[in-house]
């Protein structure tokens, strides 16, 4: 097989006593769409922090590419990683949060060419105009000068994604991207992701509890639960016949609240 | 705003009227000494306020700093100059040190001390200000990679500054009126030379009314420098009534 675009190997992530993620395994290939689900309060949020680099892990190894992020090679040995290798390895990864968590004292603009300029080193003008193209892809052109305050719920997620995507990153984690959001702005940002999805551009990994969502955009559903995947599949096998007895209550649940 | 306007314009009429009744007295002898203190406290007034802003987010910085051994010294700090009186500490930089041979002039000791007793109570405020900013800003950061100084400098300051002027501002009217007590290293500050001025004058009333006044308006400008400051850093927020 080829070399998995993310690799969790064995990765255990406690909060005390509490044993959040479970020796956990899970391998994504480059451009693959994983959507993740199960109950609230399971750990999904968890497993991308710790991909993130937010949360550190207690045991196991996280692989980007083939090399492994929470640790470096040395001879033989793996060590713990420097400052300097999470950074490299993180330059690959963008994340959505739930709360959107933009820069409340830049305008629109200014949230999108921070990273780039501080971050990256880009010039001024160039990550001017990569914002800009990518404002005008998740259709925010107008607001470039408007403060997140001044904004909807969605449009802020959509600024989100721009700011993400103007890292120019491998891999893209969304946590739960809409569940701030009123109703009606849902529609807007799931059309964002929907076209990233459709690229197979991005290797991305969705926290959600949009089923018809989950089902429509990934090319592998995985349930989490316990501190594990308690299942994985095929979107549409997986929510017609679900093969574990939790995975089929938990969707029983859902669906008929949705 | 409003407030202020209206506290401005009191304090600008009592001023003048002060001043006429000084005038009509005849007693303008003691006006010029006056003055000279007013400059004397606006210089210990000004360098202090810089070297307190400069102590209040050193100290701050290094309480919320990761490293344990800057969060001690600066826990230190902010309990030795919290935990012991300005009076005291001006004696000390002024009279005590120099018999372990390090003489200070009587400015450099009060803006000395001025600056770093207020900078141990402004740490707090400016600490308290950085944990405000939600753990949400940090993450975003972390996961847009920034390095860790931008992140503070571009991110996280910008935003606790927002809220800290209140609190740094009461600390700045503090230290205006505070700044009273460096007659206590030989310095002719306002207060100083009123009491100098009443030995001499015996013009109670007039003397210690315009000293008052003084002081006020001192106080006025401070608290409308940060309400113009306020406005402008929390722009963003909507918070503009
Ligand atoms: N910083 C933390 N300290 C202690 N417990 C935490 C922390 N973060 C998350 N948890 C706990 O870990 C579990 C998983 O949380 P999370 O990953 O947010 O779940 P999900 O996203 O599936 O709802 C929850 O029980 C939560 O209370
Ligand atoms: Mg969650």
């Amino acid at each position: 097989m080829k070399t998995p675009k993310i690799r969790f190997d064995k990765v255990t992530k406690r909060y005390g006593e509490l044993t959040v993620l479970d020796s956990l395994d899970l391998d994504i290939a480059p451009g693959e769409v994983v959507a993740v689900i199960g109950p609230s309060g399971s750990g999904k949020t968890t497993v991308l922090r710790v991909l993130m680099t937010l949360e550190r892990i207690n045991e196991g190894v996280i692989w980007i590419d083939g090399e492994p992020m929470n640790r470096m090679r040395q001879g033989d040995a793996l060590v713990p990683a420097s400052q300097a290798h999470v950074r490299k390895l993180r330059s690959k990864i963008g994340m959505v949060f739930q709360s959107f968590n933009l820069f409340p004292h830049m305008t629109v603009l200014g949230n999108c060419i921070e990273a780039p300029i501080h971050s990256l080193g880009l010039p001024r003008a160039e990550a001017e105009a990569r914002a800009e193209g990518l404002l005008a892809k998740v259709g925010l052109a107008d607001k470039r000068n408007h403060y997140p305050s001044q904004l909807s719920g969605g449009q802020q997620q959509r600024v989100a994604i721009a700011r993400a995507l103007a890292m120019q990153p491998e891999i893209l984690l969304f946590d739960e991207p809409t569940s701030a959001l009123d109703p009606e702005m849902v529609g807007e940002v799931l059309e964002v992701i929907r076209e990233l999805a459709r690229t197979h551009s991005y290797t991305m990994l969705l926290v959600t509890h949009q089923m018809g969502f989950a089902r429509e955009v990934a090319d592998r559903v995985c349930f989490f639960e316990g501190g594990k995947f308690v299942e994985q599949g095929e979107p549409n096998a997986f929510f017609t016949q679900p093969q574990s007895p939790r995975a089929a209550q938990f969707l029983s649940k859902v669906l008929q609240a949705g | 705003m409003n407030t202020v306007r209206i506290s401005a314009l009191v304090g600008a009429i009592a001023f003048l009227v002060g001043l006429a009744f000084a005038t009509f007295s005849e007693l303008k002898v003691f006006l010029p000494a006056l003055l000279k203190g007013l400059v004397v406290t606006l210089q210990v007034a000004g360098l202090s306020f810089v070297l307190f802003l400069f102590c209040s987010l050193l100290a701050a910085l290094g309480r919320t700093s990761a490293n344990l051994a800057l969060r001690f010294a600066a826990g230190i700090y902010v309990e030795i100059f919290r935990g012991t009186s300005l009076l005291v500490q001006l004696f000390w930089l002024f009279f005590v040190l120099p018999e372990f041979g390090v003489v200070l002039t009587p400015m450099t000791a009060a803006v000395l001390g001025m600056g770093l007793n207020f900078g141990a109570y402004g740490a707090e405020v400016v600490r308290g200000a950085i944990l405000s900013v939600p753990r949400g800003q940090t993450e975003a950061c972390i996961a847009l990679n920034m390095p860790e100084w931008k992140r503070l400098f571009r991110i996280v300051l910008p935003q606790a500054f927002a809220i800290m002027v209140p609190g740094m501002t009461n600390l700045t009217i503090e230290l205006v009126k505070a700044t009273a007590m460096v007659s206590a290293v030989t310095l002719v500050d306002i207060t100083s030379a009123a009491v100098k001025q009443n030995l001499i004058h015996y013009r109670t009333v007039e003397i210690f009314l315009i000293t008052m006044l003084l002081y006020y308006c001192l106080c006025q400008v401070v608290r409308y420098g940060s309400k113009l400051l306020e406005v402008r850093v929390s722009r963003y927020r909507g918070a503009l009534n």
